[in-house]
């Protein structure tokens, strides 16, 4: 009989113990900051130096560039699409990328699609993915350092 | 809600229309056919990589997936959806198909992961099927590598929407 108590110990133990189950929907669990989900684009910073895409180890990464307007040695951003449905969220084209350019946000939810074609993420939609981090575009944007670590 | 021919008359009193909708609720048999289907929506266990854990820990205690009705099966004949979490390689897929064709009708496929979508980082391999749509119909892609736990408690919110729309009789794009 104590044996028996003794190996329920664990389960009664269970019942004085706080919840922990998260009602998902209802609340959300706030990633850390270097949770790699979904990419952001920075249209501005990019310098079209294809390095994200000859990184990729899914070639999930396509860009073009047109030459800038008022300095004809420059390059700027055409379009920048990233096929989601195949992205291993490696962070390798955040690591790369020598401008930041690129990053990975925290955003993990409401991704999911009907078809294929949906997880196709163009320019319009990274560059309005205002998530950063774990921050909304809405807080401060912390300062990026050296190899896009926070400072 | 359609109430056809009932709205237009005029001699009925507008206070007991107000009270009638209040009280009885009206629903066509085939909404109501999707309501209790999307409550208990049984998933077959179809683990075959590494997002068959992350499917295990939405199954667990920290997001218990039992508070949707999700719960898991082991065979394909109690199961109404199927999940396929990890890479299909080309062995398996015969075997996926089989499973998928034991499945009671209505039948749905999550797609979860990278590799079940379109083949992930092995899409390039001589032996892994490029996409699970190749040999199934998938209703819901879940994209991710792998997909974390809201993830794919959105995925199967999102099949439940499928479900209810196609009730009604709109057309959910597919493919």
């Amino acid at each position: 009989m104590f044996r028996l108590l003794k190996g329920f110990g664990v389960t009664f133990n269970y019942f004085r113990k706080k919840n922990i189950t998260i009602q998902y929907p209802d609340e959300k669990v706030v990633m850390p900051a270097r949770f790699r989900g979904i990419h952001r684009f920075f249209p501005d910073k990019c310098i079209v130096c294809d390095l994200c895409v000859k990184v990729c180890p899914t070639d999930v990464i396509t860009l073009t560039g047109k030459k800038s307007e008022e300095n004809p040695k420059k390059k700027v951003i055409d379009t920048y699409n990233i096929d989601f449905q195949g992205c291993i969220l490696c962070d390798f084209c955040t690591e790369v990328c020598p401008t930041d350019a690129i990053v990975m946000t925290a955003r993990y939810n409401n991704l999911s699609s009907f078809n294929r074609a949906e997880q196709f993420k163009d320019i319009h939609w990274l560059s309005d993915n205002h998530v950063y981090g774990h921050y909304e575009e809405s807080d401060p944007v912390p300062e990026m350092g050296e190899r896009g670590e926070r400072k | 809600m359609e109430l056809k021919g009932f709205r237009e008359t005029e001699q009925y009193d507008p206070r007991i229309l107000e009270d009638i909708q209040k009280s009885v609720f009206f629903t066509k048999l085939e909404q109501l056919k999707a309501w209790s289907r999307t409550r208990s929506l049984w998933p077959l266990t179809f683990g075959l990589a590494c997002c068959a854990i992350e499917m295990m820990s939405t199954g667990a205690a920290r997001y218990d997936f039992d508070r949707f009705g999700v719960i898991f099966r082991a065979s394909p004949r109690h199961a109404d959806v199927m999940i396929v979490a990890g890479t299909v390689t080309a062995k398996m897929a015969p075997v996926l198909r089989t499973l998928y064709d034991q499945m009671p009708e209505p039948k749905y496929v999550i797609s979860m992961g990278s590799c079940a979508t379109c083949g992930g980082p092995y899409k390039e391999s001589y032996s892994v099927l490029n996409g699970v749509d190749r040999i199934v119909p998938v209703d819901v892609y879940v994209p991710g590598c792998p997909p974390t736990p809201p993830a794919l408690i959105d995925g199967v919110d999102l099949l439940r929407e499928k479900i209810r729309r196609e009730a009604k009789g709109e057309k959910v794009t597919q493919g």
